[in-house]
């Protein structure tokens, strides 16, 4: 408990005093009242930076989810070799992040193996990670790789628990192959998919690894997410924005998981 | 200042556990105490190095060990982007290293918080027994300079000239290229493409959006990042438009390649995607380790001139931080590393330029270099550092620099005109510079 207070909640508190103030870490903080707020409510960076972060997570949720619920689906139909291919979907989720981000940067480049296997067939592939109308949908489909496979793994342990005598119902009752996936399995999976959610939201609205490996947060900031801004403005000796940042994620986590867990109530 | 210094670290881990749960300890607070200098030279001097694997310090160290028994030395290797992080933590929370090496485009940032030790009270203005100053150029003793106070020792330095593929030009019947205009011809000539106005696929020239590489043009057509007295922002006058109009002209008209990560650089010289780019002396160094089957093919000469030659200055300045526990014994081992003789290993260990005037009059560094057809490149770079200028050195320089490589990056990928993306970066660093 003692632990607790002293490595969470004082840091908390610290955090949320300094955002109130400006101070670089090394002078003392010099209070400035809601300044800090204001600013980032005002900065054309900071709105940017909170719109890719949400267009992450909307990408990455939408179709990682979506993925791995398919490969659950493909596994969970007693194919040969399950678990081998179980081991192949899950593998990218053992890899740091620095990792996958380094291989997916490399793969990228303009002169990298994606380019040069559509130079191949006769296409010229784009700058990838240079090109900021490519650059951030580069960046989530990596993230979606490296991550479906957690997603496919959980769902196909809901699914392996779903009883077997409901689908022998609704084969009795001569549903087809969409009605019984609407019917049976879908319900079944409600808790599995709210857990999905809220834990991948969470995750992609933290989202920093991949943009500081493969990116740096550019091209022209089209990569740069609030938690990218909040470092840079760390490493720039800002801490009164940098926590101020921290508290508007923290506020939007909040929300997200409030509305989250009030759906799942109601539908789970 | 204890209690205050843990409790900050503390608020700095809250904001660290409200991010991720998790992560590094981060933490600031301290004195800004000047160096102490009272404390014999004797003891253990840690020392932070950012070099990597091809560190110069190590060698030298060695040898210093053997020579000053009296002084241990805690050798600690990170790499550029967690010394950057960690340094000011440390420093800030009472935890400083007492010598560490650091880019010099970090000088600015660190001493105007007050990082940074102020070497004249260690050394006394004397290096190895002789006047400080007299021992660089005076753009480096400029370089080393924040607001009057000596806050770093150059190590080595960075000054950027052209290196290119002679095998190519001389293949080509391409002269090698002396003036901007000259550039875009060359360029044009050596590069090629699968189509008439498609990409370059082979030797093109690198044209890289980053402040060093826009300020080499914009320094070489005479024009500066910001005013005189450091207050607003220079770089969209017309000298700076015309630099960036020709960086532009050089992918639309030449044969270059806009080229944004620097880290895919060497990949692409190694397939030949590059065949000509203008970087610093340290890139000598790269090719050779990695891209050894190109030897002999490669040389470099000055880079192609403006309305004058220019470069920016950089480069490795060694510092001791502000709180430093053992300062004496720190310049003890930063005098040794900056021995002409010891300074050599910055030439034979990191391919890099050792930065005193006496080091760069070394033997080692005149000799030919079969990597460059026979050539000796090295004087190309220390003439190149006569005219140098280093970057502004202003408290907000990351946000100026940023904001200069938004405008650049925007020109070159053909989103905005040089006088518009320019004078939305002048905005911004005006901002940045309180205006």
């Amino acid at each position: 408990m003692i632990l607790t207070v002293i490595f969470f909640f004082v840091p908390m508190v610290l955090s949320l005093v300094w955002s109130f103030t400006k101070y670089n870490g090394i002078a003392g903080p010099t209070w400035v009242g809601a300044a800090n707020y204001t600013y980032l409510a005002q900065a054309p960076a900071f709105r940017n930076a909170v719109w890719n972060t949400v267009v992450f997570a909307a990408v990455t949720m939408v179709i990682g989810p979506a993925l791995g619920l398919g490969a659950a689906l493909l596994l969970n139909t007693g194919a040969r070799a399950q678990g081998l291919f179980r081991s192949i979907f899950f593998l990218p989720v053992t890899l740091s992040l620095v990792v996958v981000g380094t291989m997916w940067k490399v793969l990228l480049a303009p002169n990298g193996l994606i380019n040069q296997a559509l130079a191949a067939v006769g296409i010229n592939g784009p700058s990838w990670l240079e090109d900021p109308s490519t650059a951030l949908l580069s960046v989530s489909f990596a993230s979606i790789w490296a991550g479906f496979g957690f997603e496919a793994v959980i769902f196909l342990a809901a699914l392996q628990n779903i009883p077997r005598e409901l689908y022998e119902a609704a084969a009795l009752d001569g549903a087809g192959r969409s009605e019984t996936f609407r019917a049976v399995t879908l319900p079944a999976l409600r808790p599995t998919l709210v857990f999905v959610y809220v834990v991948g939201i969470i995750g992609a609205l933290q989202v920093y690894d991949q943009m500081f490996v493969m990116t740096r947060g550019g091209p022209l900031k089209s990569t740069t997410t609030i938690v990218y801004f909040l470092m840079d403005r760390f490493q720039r000796f800002d801490l009164g924005t940098a926590s101020a940042a921290a508290y508007v994620l923290v506020v939007m986590l909040a929300l997200l998981s409030a509305v989250q867990l009030r759906l799942s109530r109601r539908y789970v | 200042m204890k209690t205050a210094g843990t409790m900050m670290s503390l608020g700095l881990l809250g904001t660290a556990l409200l991010l991720t749960g998790c992560g590094p300890a981060a933490d600031a607070a301290g004195s800004s105490a000047a160096p102490s200098t009272d404390s014999a030279a004797s003891g253990t001097v840690t020392v932070w190095d950012y070099y990597g694997q091809a560190t110069p310090l190590k060698a030298s160290i060695a040898e210093f060990s053997k020579a000053h028994p009296e002084i241990t030395v805690d050798y600690q290797a990170f790499d550029y982007e967690a010394l950057h992080s960690k340094f000011p933590v440390s420093v800030g929370s009472g935890q400083a290293p007492d010598l560490a090496t650091v880019d010099m485009t970090w000088i600015p940032s660190f001493a105007a918080n007050g990082l940074l030790g102020d070497l004249t009270e260690v050394s006394q203005g004397q290096l190895n027994g002789k006047p400080m100053a007299d021992q660089y150029s005076a753009g480096a003793n400029e370089a080393m300079q924040y607001d009057g106070k000596v806050v770093a020792a150059l190590y080595d330095f960075d000054a950027y000239a052209l290196f290119y593929r002679k095998d190519v030009l001389d293949q080509k019947g391409i002269p090698v290229p002396t003036t901007w205009d000259e550039l875009v011809s060359a360029t044009a000539k050596m590069a090629e493409r699968p189509s008439p106005g498609a990409e370059p696929t082979k030797y093109g020239f690198a044209v890289q959006p980053d402040t060093f590489h826009y300020a080499q043009y914009l320094f070489q057509n005479a024009g500066s990042i910001l005013d005189a007295d450091l207050t607003k922002a220079a770089f969209n006058q017309p000298a700076g438009v015309e630099a960036l109009d020709f960086m532009k002209s050089l992918v639309t008209s030449g044969g270059g390649t806009y080229w944004a990560d620097p880290s895919t650089l060497t990949a692409a010289v190694k397939s030949e995607q590059i065949g000509m780019f203008v970087n610093g002396p340290y890139m000598m160094g790269v090719l050779k380790a990695a891209v050894p089957e190109q030897s002999g093919k490669w040389a470099v000469a000055p880079a192609p001139v403006g309305k004058q030659p220019g470069s920016y200055l950089g480069g490795t300045g060694l510092v001791i931080p502000t709180g430093a526990k053992n300062s004496a014994a720190a310049w003890e081992l930063a005098q040794w590393l900056l021995r002409p003789d010891q300074m050599g290993y910055v030439f034979t260990e990191a391919g890099a330029a050792p930065a005193t005037s006496a080091a760069l009059e070394l033997p080692v560094l005149s000799a030919p270099d079969p990597y460059f057809g026979g050539q000796a490149p090295f004087s190309i770079f220390k003439d190149a550092m006569a005219t140098a200028t280093h970057f502004p050195y202003v408290a907000n320089w990351g946000d100026i620099d940023s904001a200069i490589t938004d405008g650049v990056t925007s020109v070159l990928l053909d989103k905005e005109s040089s006088q518009s993306a320019l004078d939305t970066a002048a905005q911004a660093s005006d901002a940045a510079l309180g205006n």
